[in-house]
Formats: structure tokens, C-alpha cells, sequence
């Protein structure tokens, strides 16, 4: 087993926190285990771990979701007790979700008034708000976190990086009523970004540490190693290092994550150059307002990733591929039969395999269980009755293949966490027959590392196995090491394309085209 | 043709036996309701007048029940199946008694093939429900409230404004109020037989699945490449033909049908009787089996209540007190809590 790393830090005051020995159980599970931890004033600390590793749960506990069954909570040394989310505010954390919570039909300034909305707060008056108070206030709020938003915009109007700033400078007024220096806890703030939006965040929250400490929570290991001075790294449950950032590399933090190394991602350059009848040509498709006379063709065997930013109209184009959103001018053609318009129902007929990004609203049916989602697509008639057997058989099998947990098939596919759900999402499609083109629309988002290798396994299986591939990725690095051919999107039009063999484009090149 | 085709389904590798699959259900109290409840609740009640009203189960209180949940089970199936893929049917009772009236009204002249009509005018009422549903998007509560008000009109048109009377081949259909199965009037197991038909298509079907799916996540089901507006179509049109049924046996029962007469009182025992019986009215969870429980109950409750010294006027305050309390009981708070 590897021991773990730990290492004193050198700080002259008490820390900003302090755990010690922190258990929790949920019946039989152990999902925290003997936990101990110090955050020092003034850093950034990255915390990271596979689905499941306990994150959620450590994090529960410093918000006063959950309390502990044992161990104890300092914050600048003086013991505390979180019964309550309240009393985790008042000991100073502030927390900014994975899923954006803000009200997007409020104007700012009221939505960082939320969080003191109902206690003794100078922003209202018997009920009454005090607009230019709370207006001047949140200025003030944005300030410090160094955003330059209005506060009199609506949430609605903002771009995804300033809502989470907004989302930041929420969290942190925290201070104003504890004088604390405050803790700032960001669970996986970068993942619904684009990646020049994450730049941007990245940047503000080093800025964060000037004001006190934060607790940022990633799976994107890069971007770990750009922002955290320290790196805490838990593994079912249980703190395996805790480590400076200089002291370890990226493979490093994958092999303390998993507990075995990462596996060469790059695949042998021979399916490259593939002259194969395309499966999927698209030509002159057109959307009013989304994307404009977008042309360009996919093979068999062939993965064509898209990138661009928000607005870009890459989402937009794959729906109307797969029949889910009309388009106003230009055709496609799928094994050389021309479409005009058709719908999801027809797109899965003729063998298109899609998986949206929206996994809980869209890539599932929760309520059903997994095994039932599994089987929901039909590339043809499969009769009229259901073949129970035949469904529990072939479920049992892929819960093997994707190592997905807990091995219930018969569990409703909502209460899986993400990752596992999301395999089942992908199984869906994986184990039809004719499947000519799989659209997926960023299947990795939001997946621990673990998850992630196994899913990109499947994708380059599916791949070599002769289906075409649109793939919508994450990072530029998941699009570069997918993509033989990759189309820049910027407002709507393409802007750039590379053949991945030919030109070796980098992110910069990338970059460089979407904005 | 391309070389592809079917070359994608990946073999999964033998899989290794890692152990015995953890295969447990969590009980939960929703799960026990939906699974038992109806029963308990249907015998319960059944004990309690039994025991108030001395010489119903040796008369024909048994043969009254059936009687009158035959038509309330038939209405409360048409609802259930709408319930079930997430929209509601406020329509189906008034197309319960226009049916009626138009059996009524053929049943002389052609004979036979009069309820096949009318059972298939209806279906094509409720066909007509769906597709505005399934491809306007208006919603449905909305949208079958209108039909109510059309089909209220379209009665007292074709009924004259009067009480309709059946002249002639009467006995087509009243075979089914005269014979008796087991004791029980053979209209009543007509119902359940269809109760049980529509239990084995949502378990056993792939159409049953698909509105299963529907019902738990229309955006989720489209994702798979369902066909979710034929499906919904479908769902109106099948609750079309339970109303169409429902108005046969009102026929079988009295001989007669007018826009005032007992259809116009189907309604919320339906809703109820579908609720009491498990379904859920957010969609997706609905046991057909359960229902025949439910309209037993329900139409329990005025006997039950009149045994008790309830007054027959408040059977509708009844009927509402128990939707609210039942869905009050059984819906799952989701929203604005903290998990």
C-alpha cells in the first residue's frame, strides 16, 4: 500500500482548518475514514479523488450537511460543531456548487444578497429592500473577488464565467458577518466551462488566496497543477497524500488516485488517412441564429471532434443531426440517403447512437432501473414483448465490461452516481447492432479519471470497430487526442479545420480560431 | 452499403464472476403502497361495512359494488393510462356518457355492430386528444378541459336534451348487467379482464416500457429514440376505448343514457379510484390491478359512508377529501428540501 505523503506545513498561526480523525458511515459504508487534514491560511488546496472516493461526503460535513460520527472540526484553532448548514456560514465557509444555483431571472445583486436574505441584513428594511444599499454592497463584493459585473444585470444576461463569479463573491460574504477568514469551497467549478472561460476562472481564484483559504474540488488534473499550492488526494475514503504541488507530476496524482498508472491515451496514427465511403456527410446546414452553412464529412472508423465555445452552435448542430431540433436550410446524408428533417425515433432507426451532455434530464430515465435503460434503444423491431432474460443477461455482462457499481442492474438508474450512471448511458448504445455514427456530446463531463480511461476505451473501441465518431469534448487535450479531423466552431461558422495527421495542430492553434 | 453495418456491437468479454450480484430492492413505504396498499385499503373498507351494515355480505351488497365500480373502473383505466404518460384526461368521463348516448341512440337500427362503433367514435375522440397533445404541446389539462366542454355540447345535441332510451337489440348489450360470473354480473369481469390486458401490455411490452418511459422522462425517453408522440397518441386512444367501454356497460345497466344521467358523475370517482389504486399522478407508475381495487374502494365509500350516518349529499366531499389525502400521502417530496 502506498503510505501516505504527508507533509507538516510550515505556518506561523494556527491553520485554517483542521480536521482530525473524521469518520462517517452511511449503514454499512464507510464513506469517510479516519480523516486528518489541516488547510493553511492563504492556499489554494486542490482535492481530488474518483467518484466515490468520499469527496462528496467530506464536503457535506464542512457545509453541516452531514455531521460526522466521529473526529473533530477547528477553524483558526477554536473547536466547532456543524449541526446545521447556518452554523457551517457562521464559522466562515463559503460554498459555490457544481450546478450553478443562481436565481437567473434576479439581477445580482439581489442573488448575493440571497445568502443573508431573512437574517438582520442592512440590504433590507422591514421586509423592504434598499436597492441602492444592496446595489452598492454587491459592488463592493465583486470588487474584492475582482469581477467587473453590474450588479443591476440579470443573472440571465451574464456569460457562464461571470455567473460563477458572481457564484465566488456570494460565497464569500460570508466574512462580513464573522470577521473569520473565510473558506472558500469550489466543487468542481470549471466543469460546465469552456476551457478559455476556465482560464479566465483559474486566474480569479488564485486570486482568492489574498483573502483567505480555498478548497478546490477537480477532475481535471491540469488544472490542479495550475492552481493549488497543495494537493490532497482521497481514496475510498480514506487520505492516501497530502501533498505540496512542486513535490509530485500529473501521472503522479492519477496513480495516488486510482492506485495504478494511466494508460497510453495516444492510439497508432494507422487508421489516419481513411478514404471510406463517408457515413455521414453534411453540407450547407444552416439554423437561423445557431450555426451557418456548416459543411463536412465523417467515415467510417473516423472521429470528427468539434470545439468551440459556448455560442459556437456545435450543440445545436449535433440535435438536428439526431433529429432533436429543426434547421432551416442545407441537407445532410446518412449512408447516402438524403435528409431533410426526421426525428430521434428515425435517427435511431437508421443507426445513430446519441449521447447528450444533459446525462440526468436527457441521457437517462430515472425511475427506471439500469438494466431497463440499457435496453430503452432499439436500432430496429425487436418484437413486440419485452425479453426480461435476455435484458438481466446481457446488463450482467456490461456491468462487468464497465466496472460499473454498485453491481445491481436492478437499481434505479437514478440513484447511481455520475460516472456509473453515465457508463450505463453509454451501454445503451454500445451494445446495439448497426450503429453506423456515434454523437457524443461531452460523455466525459463531470467523470472522475477512472471512469473517464474506461469510457475512452470504449469510444476508441467503437471506433476501430468501424462506426463514425462526433465527439463534443471537454478539453482541447480530449479533442486533439480523439479527433482525426477537428472543426473549430466560432458564432456559428466553422472557422478552422486541421487533419489531425497532417497539420498536428496544438490547443494554441485551437484556441487561436474560437475566439 | 458501407462495411459497417452491424460490425459496432461490441462483444462484451466473458465476464468474470466477481462474486454474487448484490440484488436487493430497497422497501420503501411508496413501495409498499403502491405494491399492497389498494388491497388493504379495498379489505379494510370491505370489513368495516361488513361489519356496520349487517346482511350485506349475505344479500347482494357484493353484486351492488361490482355493479357500480364496473363503470367508474373502466373510466378510472381510460385515466390511469393518460395519468401514466405524464398527462391527464379530464375529457374521459364525458366521453364515457357521449358514447353511451350514441350506443343508445344506433343500437335499434344496426344492431351488433353498434358498440363496436361506438367504442371506436370515442377511440377516435381520445386519438384526436392525443395528437393535439403529442404535437401542439398544448398541455393537457388544458386541452382535454376543452374537450369536455365539446363533447358536453355534442351529447345534449345528439340526446335531444332528453333522456335517450334504447329500442331494440337491448339484449345485446344487457347480457352483459344479466349473467352473472361467480356471482358477480359479467360487465364487471369484462372490466377487470381489460384491467388485467392493460397490466400485461405495461409489463410484459415493449409499448409498455416505451410509456413507462414517457411517463418517468419524455426528454429522456425522445434521447433513446423512442417514438413519444405516436406513443402518446396511442395512450389517448386506448383511454378513448376504455371510455368507449365504460359507456357500453352504462347502457347494459340502466337501458338508458342522457347528458345529465351518470356519466356526468364519473369523474372525480374515476380520478379517485385511479389514485386510490397507486397511480401516480407525476406519470410513469401505474398498476391496472390496483385500480380494480381502487374502484372497489371507491365505490365502497358511499355505502361505507351511509353507514356511518354520512348523508348522501357530501359523496363528493368524500371523493375529494380522499384524492387529496391519498396524493397528499404517496407523492414524493423532491422539491425544496435538502438531501
Amino acid at each position: 500500500m502506498s503510505k501516505p505523503l504527508t507533509r507538516t506545513p510550515e505556518t506561523s498561526d494556527a491553520p485554517a482548518l483542521t480536521l482530525t480523525g473524521i469518520s462517517k458511515s452511511f449503514g454499512p459504508v464507510t464513506a469517510v475514514r479516519n480523516l486528518s487534514l489541516q488547510i493553511p491560511r492563504n492556499q489554494v488546496v486542490g482535492l481530488i479523488g474518483e467518484n466515490g472516493a468520499g469527496k462528496s461526503t467530506l464536503l457535506k460535513i464542512l457545509t453541516g450537511l452531514h455531521e460526522p460520527d466521529s473526529g473533530t472540526i477547528e477553524v483558526s484553532g477554536r473547536p466547532v460543531r456543524f449541526r446545521r448548514p447556518q452554523d457551517a456560514v457562521a464559522a466562515g465557509f463559503g460554498v459555490v456548487h457544481q450546478e450553478q444555483s443562481l436565481l437567473t431571472n434576479l439581477s445580482v445583486a439581489e442573488n448575493i444578497a440571497m445568502n443573508a436574505l431573512g437574517s438582520q441584513d442592512a440590504a433590507t428594511r422591514y421586509g423592504w429592500y434598499r436597492w441602492g444599499r444592496l446595489n452598492r454592497e454587491a459592488e463592493q463584493v465583486l470588487a474584492r473577488v475582482g469581477a467587473r459585473i453590474d450588479p443591476r444585470a440579470t443573472v440571465s444576461e451574464l456569460s457562464f464565467v461571470d455567473r460563477q463569479m458572481v457564484e465566488i463573491a456570494r460565497a464569500l460574504r460570508v466574512d462580513e458577518r464573522t470577521h473569520a477568514s473565510p473558506i472558500v469551497i469550489l466543487d468542481e467549478p470549471t466543469s460546465v466551462l469552456e476551457r478559455n472561460e476556465t482560464a479566465i476562472l483559474e486566474r480569479e481564484i488564485a486570486q482568492l488566496k489574498h483573502i483567505g483559504s480555498v478548497i478546490f474540488v477537480s477532475h481535471r488534473l491540469d488544472e490542479i497543477m495550475r492552481i493549488c499550492d497543495r494537493i490532497v488526494v482521497m481514496r475510498t475514503g480514506e487520505l492516501v497524500a497530502d501533498v505540496a504541488k512542486d513535490e509530485v507530476t500529473e501521472d503522479d496524482l492519477f496513480r495516488l488516485m486510482i492506485g495504478h498508472a494511466a494508460t497510453a491515451t495516444r492510439r497508432p496514427d494507422a487508421a489516419r488517412g481513411n478514404t471510406a465511403a463517408p457515413v455521414l456527410s453534411v453540407s450547407g446546414l444552416t439554423r437561423k441564429g445557431e450555426y451557418r452553412d456548416v459543411s463536412f464529412d465523417v467515415r467510417p472508423g473516423h472521429c470528427v471532434t468539434i470545439v468551440g465555445t459556448l455560442g459556437s452552435g456545435r450543440e445545436s448542430l449535433c440535435r438536428a443531426l439526431f433529429g432533436v431540433e429543426p434547421f432551416d436550410a442545407g441537407t445532410f446524408e446518412l449512408d447516402g440517403r438524403t435528409v431533410r428533417s426526421w426525428s430521434a425515433a428515425e435517427a435511431t432507426r437508421a443507426g445513430i447512437a446519441y449521447v447528450p451532455a444533459e446525462r440526468r434530464t436527457e441521457g437517462m430515465v430515472g425511475g427506471l432501473d439500469a438494466k431497463e435503460n440499457m435496453t430503452l434503444a432499439r436500432t430496429g423491431g425487436k418484437g413486440f414483448l419485452l425479453r426480461r432474460r435476455a435484458q438481466a443477461k446481457l446488463a450482467g455482462e456490461w456491468f462487468e465490461t464497465l466496472d460499473i457499481r454498485p453491481r445491481n442492474p436492478d437499481l434505479d438508474l437514478a440513484r447511481f452516481s455520475g460516472g456509473n450512471a453515465q457508463k450505463v448511458v453509454m451501454a445503451k448504445w454500445l451494445h446495439l447492432d448497426g450503429v453506423k455514427l456515434m454523437i457524443l456530446d461531452h460523455p466525459l463531463r463531470g467523470l472522475d479519471p477512472g471512469a473517464a480511461e474506461t469510457l475512452n476505451a470504449q469510444i476508441r473501441a467503437a471506433r476501430d470497430r468501424g462506426a463514425a465518431l462526433i465527439l463534443l469534448a471537454d478539453t482541447l487535450e480530449e479533442a486533439l487526442d480523439h479527433g482525426d479531423e477537428i472543426l473549430v466552431m466560432r458564432d456559428g461558422e466553422v472557422t478552422a479545420r486541421f487533419d489531425a495527421g497532417r497539420d498536428n495542430p496544438t490547443s494554441l492553434d485551437l484556441l487561436e480560431k474560437m475566439v | 452499403m458501407t462495411a459497417v453495418t452491424d460490425t459496432v456491437n461490441a462483444a462484451p468479454p466473458a465476464p468474470a464472476s466477481t462474486g454474487t450480484p448484490v440484488r436487493r430492492r430497497t422497501v420503501t413505504p411508496t413501495r409498499v403502497w403502491q405494491l399492497a396498499g389498494p388491497f388493504a385499503v379495498f379489505a379494510i373498507l370491505f370489513a368495516v361495512v361488513a361489519i356496520l351494515t349487517p346482511g350485506f355480505v349475505g344479500g347482494n351488497g357484493l353484486v351492488v359494488v361490482a355493479q357500480t365500480a364496473t363503470a367508474t373502473l373502466l373510466v378510472a383505466l381510460a385515466q390511469a393510462i393518460v395519468l401514466h404518460v405524464g398527462s391527464i384526461d379530464l375529457s374521459n368521463a364525458a366521453m364515457a356518457l357521449f358514447s353511451a348516448i350514441l350506443l343508445a341512440k344506433m343500437l335499434g337500427p344496426i344492431g351488433p355492430v353498434a358498440p363496436i362503433l361506438a367504442i371506436l367514435i370515442v377511440g377516435l375522440v381520445g386519438a384526436v386528444n392525443g395528437w393535439l397533445v403529442a404535437y401542439t404541446q398544448v398541455p393537457s389539462f388544458a386541452l382535454t378541459l376543452g374537450m369536455l366542454g365539446i363533447l358536453q355540447a355534442a351529447s345534449l345535441v345528439v340526446s335531444d336534451s332528453t333522456t335517450v332510451y334504447v329500442e331494440g337489440n337491448g339484449e345485446t348489450v344487457t347480457a352483459l348487467y344479466e349473467n352473472a360470473v361467480a356471482g358477480l354480473p359479467m360487465m364487471f369481469w369484462v372490466a377487470v379482464l381489460l384491467a388485467v390486458l392493460l397490466w400485461a401490455l405495461l409489463r410484459f411490452t415493449v409499448v409498455g416500457q416505451s410509456l413507462t418511459a414517457i411517463g418517468l422522462n419524455e426528454s429522456g425517453a425522445l434521447f433513446a429514440g423512442i417514438r413519444t408522440r405516436p406513443l402518446k397518441v396511442a395512450a389517448f386512444a386506448i383511454s378513448g376505448v376504455l371510455a368507449g367501454f365504460a359507456g357500453m356497460m352504462i347502457i347494459a345497466q340502466s337501458g338508458s343514457a342522457s347528458s345529465t344521467g351518470l356519466g356526468s358523475d364519473l369523474l372525480l370517482p374515476a380520478i379517485a379510484s385511479a389514485i386510490v389504486g397507486g397511480t401516480a399522478i407525476t406519470g410513469g407508475i401505474t398498476n391496472p390491478i390496483n385500480v380494480v381495487f381502487g374502484a372497489l374502494t371507491v365505490s365502497l365509500i358511499p355505502i361505507g359512508a351511509a353507514a356511518i350516518g354520512i348523508p348522501p349529499e357530501a359523496q363528493s366531499l368524500v371523493y375529494g377529501l380522499v384524492i387529496i389525502v391519498v396524493v397528499a400521502l404517496t407523492t414524493t417530496r423532491g422539491r425544496g428540501v435538502v438531501k
